[in-house]
């Protein structure tokens, strides 16, 4: 309790939108340069490939960054999608409607997501413990469920979905955007939003001013699960099997994302749009790396180094230098 | 006392009424605020020199300068003779300046010992002795006459013994200059006594000593002079035996002292709020009323189970027994939704754990109760999010840029009327307030007083806990008196005195010292 202000307050008006608009640019500069320097990077099929590429990390992304704002994190996403790739293949290939078999593998992901937030609020374990936890038995059980095998998916339109475009945008793009604008709504014009930010910042405080926290947590966990069986249904149509090893190590490319979009892994700072922008700054990344011969050991090393930078100038501003 | 002592703390080379330290035209200027404005003030050896000030006087500033916890804008420091730079904290300890902090900034899964030599640990071939350091910090600790064990992990300690373990550890350091920053918010009576047994006799040993305080009375307890800061500004510095209370609180807020403790009697109206021989954790058997238009005051040291009381009343807490009434009915409070969906609203204590969300807008900390009213079923209206907000900023005149602000960048007292504010625009009945002004300044204290005022003509009832006696004392309508769990007396408005309370609330605690772990 210090006797008085540490220093200026300074108004933080427009901080968000501000860094939201330095990653913008960012990954129009990379565009650019790369449309540049490669000649096919600007053709229309390499920037529906981007797209696709960079849509179901930047989906994980949003679920994953409100996990993190509660101060949480969701390791189990990666093997989430995979389970889920087998949950769908096996429904369709059931005979169960496709309709149906999607509501049914994004209920999975639902429960999976309450059962972390039971864990974590009733079992009182750390988010980081009991995600790992799922991350390792949901790859067993999906792998025992298929003994191991790929299952694949005798279903046409099924497939057809995410190969094909809308308005001359990828179907998985616009998937981004069907999860992105209402994600944005929830999180910053809802009360619901405000108490992630606040239950992130002090969950005490929030709980003596009335504020469900229990609630929030298990909100927080289960829209991740949501998100993450949801991407495995745009998997498991992209690739056309179900596969429990499938989404390997994506847990770790969501938490890239969100952190490199301004999202503080001690909780109570993060946006919509900034996963998404990271997500599709790391997509353009492997992209152009690819196009450039980049060897892909070195996309890996790009990365890292990217994440250190980004977040280490994003701390020099919240600093207030 | 024992030879040992002063090898302990090596004789300061300074005769008493040298100066020691002098500060020539200190500045400090943050982006947007002018900290302090060219501090000339000279401190001499072997002295206690008290600082005293609002929020936002200056005073953390000044001893993050002299701790070298921040550089300076400009200005000298003289410091035996020589200027110094005080550029990191480690060269104002080399020269012999420690400062021991209101909050303590010591390791708290670690023992006793163990903080008392972190950072100079005594090693044998890079082996810890961790049975000798034990004994050595026994040997302090009991020549200090702290009756506290060596060996137990800090963090079993109360708040309060912490404290007194982080000046111990100060001393055994070579400090010349010592600065206490309010260490007695969080002590029980009998620490603070010890405390300043400590503080009295390092003065005797040529250390000086900086006393921060807002409580006039310790100040003319301990110290032999006294500086007084407004704005950045150092008003003046007096003789202690040549001032006194009234000078001092107008030199820092240009009020007078009867203008604080703001109190309007109303007749009391229906009794909101009953509690029949409740019980829980930390507290037995209570029973009292709260009627609408009165202050009940609950008085008691820290530990007395007044804390636990309201937060049982409150939800947050199971009661093991007893029943609450609310308006006449009994009813069952599981969580603090259930109970602010009553009518109550909570200001818990400790601003930083519990009251507030730091690093988020002043504004949503404001509106964190009311997001439901101010949303329909799916969206926030940021229109009254704003007006809401802006509201409250205005009338409680908290003093920040906008409500975008983070919480964390105003000073205490601003913080403070952002966990009482954020309650009245939830229109609620009972307030509880724990502990409201401690850590905050003359002037805001009283502000929030008129602020209960203000909640009383409109009806609410207000429970206040305070540790501070003059407090309750002049402003419950009905006092009650807590000891070691159980309410041990009940008063009227000004009829007991102070000394009778005080004996009420202690009596136990004198006949056996080291109570309290």
């Amino acid at each position: 309790m210090s006797t008085e202000a540490i220093a200026a307050a300074k108004p933080k008006r427009n901080y968000n939108a501000l860094f939201g608009l330095t990653l913008l640019a960012l990954l129009v500069l990379l565009w650019v340069i790369l449309s540049v320097a490669t000649p096919s990077f600007a053709s229309a099929n390499n920037i529906s490939n981007l797209l696709r590429q960079g849509s179901m990390i930047a989906i994980l992304a949003v679920g994953q960054t409100f996990v993190i704002i509660t101060g949480g994190i969701d390791l189990s996403v990666g093997a989430v999608v995979g389970f889920a790739t087998v949950i769908v293949a096996m429904l369709i290939n059931a005979g169960v409607p496709i309709f149906l078999a999607i509501l049914i593998t994004l209920l999975v992901g639902v429960a999976i997501g309450l059962f972390h937030g039971f864990g974590i609020v009733k079992m009182g374990l750390p988010p980081f413990i009991i995600t790992l936890a799922t991350l390792t038995s949901l790859r067993g059980i999906g792998l025992l469920m298929t003994n191991g095998n790929s299952i694949s998916i005798n279903n046409d339109a099924f497939q057809l979905f995410s190969r094909s475009s809308f308005l001359g945008v990828p179907n998985l793009f616009w998937m981004v955007i069907l999860v992105g604008i209402p994600a944005y709504v929830f999180l910053h014009h809802s009360r619901w939003g405000r108490y992630l930010f606040s239950v992130g910042s002090n969950a005490e405080a929030s709980r003596l001013s009335g504020v469900n926290v229990q609630r929030t947590i298990y909100m927080a966990y289960t829209l991740s699960g949501l998100c993450a069986a949801f991407v495995g249904v745009l998997l498991a149509s992209r690739i056309g099997i179900g596969n429990p090893t499938q989404a390997e190590g994506w847990e770790l490319q969501a938490i890239a994302s969100s952190v490199i979009g301004g999202t503080s892994l001690f909780g109570a700072v993060g946006s919509v749009h900034g996963p998404l922008l990271g997500a599709f700054i790391l997509a353009t990344i492997n992209n152009g790396a690819n196009l450039l011969n980049v060897n892909a050991f070195w996309q890996r090393i790009i990365t890292g180094v990217l994440i250190i930078v980004i977040v280490y100038f994003d701390g020099l501003r919240r600093r207030g230098k | 006392m024992t030879s040992t002592a002063q090898e302990l703390h090596p004789a300061p080379t300074l005769e008493p009424g040298r100066t020691i330290l002098e500060l020539k035209g200190l500045e400090k200027q943050y982006p947007g605020t002018h900290a302090l404005k060219r501090i000339n003030l000279a401190f001499k050896a072997s002295e206690i020199h008290a600082i005293v000030g609002e929020n936002g006087a200056g005073k953390s500033t000044l001893i993050k300068l002299l701790t070298g916890v921040m550089p300076r804008t400009s200005g000298d420091v003289i410091w035996e003779g020589k200027p110094a730079a005080l550029a990191t904290p480690h060269e104002a300890m080399a020269l012999g300046i420690n400062a021991v902090h209101q909050e303590v900034v010591l390791c708290r899964h670690l023992t006793v010992a163990a903080n008392m030599f972190l950072g100079e640990e005594d090693s044998r071939f890079g082996i810890l002795q961790q049975r000798a350091m034990v004994r050595e910090a026994q040997k302090i600790i009991d020549d200090l006459g702290f009756d506290l064990p060596a060996h137990v992990v800090l963090g079993d300690l109360t708040i309060g013994q912490q404290q007194l373990i982080a000046a111990a550890r100060a001393t055994v350091r070579g400090t010349k200059f010592l600065i206490f920053d309010e260490p007695t918010a969080y002590l029980t009576r009998k620490e603070a006594d010890q405390l300043f047994t400590l503080i009295r006799r390092l003065k005797g040993e040529g250390v000086t000593i900086i006393y921060i305080s807002h409580r006039m009375e310790e100040v003319f307890e301990l110290a032999d002079r006294v500086s007084v800061l407004r704005d950045g500004t150092l008003v003046g510095t007096r003789n202690i035996a040549e001032t006194n209370d009234a000078e001092l609180v107008k030199m820092m807020i240009n009020r007078s002292i009867e203008q604080v403790y703001h109190k309007e009697h109303f007749t009391p109206g229906a009794t909101l709020l009953e509690a029949r021989n409740l019980s829980g954790k930390g507290f037995e058997n209570v029973s009292m009323t709260v009627r609408a238009g009165e202050i009940v005051g609950l008085y008691g040291l820290i530990g007395a189970g007044r804390s636990e009381f309201v937060t049982t009343l409150y939800g947050r807490h199971r009661k093991s027994a007893g029943q609450i009434l609310w308006e006449g009915k009994e009813v069952q409070v599981n969580s603090e939704h259930d109970a602010i969906r009553l009518g109550m609203a909570l200001a818990p204590e400790s601003r930083r754990d519990q009251g507030l969300c730091l690093n988020l807008p002043v504004g949503l900390n404001l509106n964190l109760p009311i997001y439901k009213r101010i949303s329909n079923n799916l969206l926030i209206s940021s229109a009254q999010e704003k007006a809401e907000a802006d509201r409250q900023i205005a009338n409680l005149r908290i003093k920040t840029p906008t409500r975008n602000a983070l919480a964390s960048s105003l000073s205490g007292g601003n913080q403070q009327k952002i966990v009482i504010g954020k309650w009245l625009a939830h229109g609620a009945k009972l307030f509880i307030f724990d502990e409201p002004t401690v850590g905050v300044d003359v002037g805001t204290k009283a502000e929030i007083y008129r602020l209960f005022s203000a909640l009383l003509s409109n009806g609410a009832g207000i429970i206040l806990i305070s540790s501070y006696l003059p407090e309750v004392y002049e402003l419950a309508d009905t006092l009650h008196v807590f000891r070691r769990g159980k309410l041990v007396a009940t008063h009227g408005f000004h009829t007991a005195d102070h000394e009778e309370i005080l004996t009420q609330a202690l009596a136990e605690k004198q006949e056996k010292p080291g109570g309290q772990i």
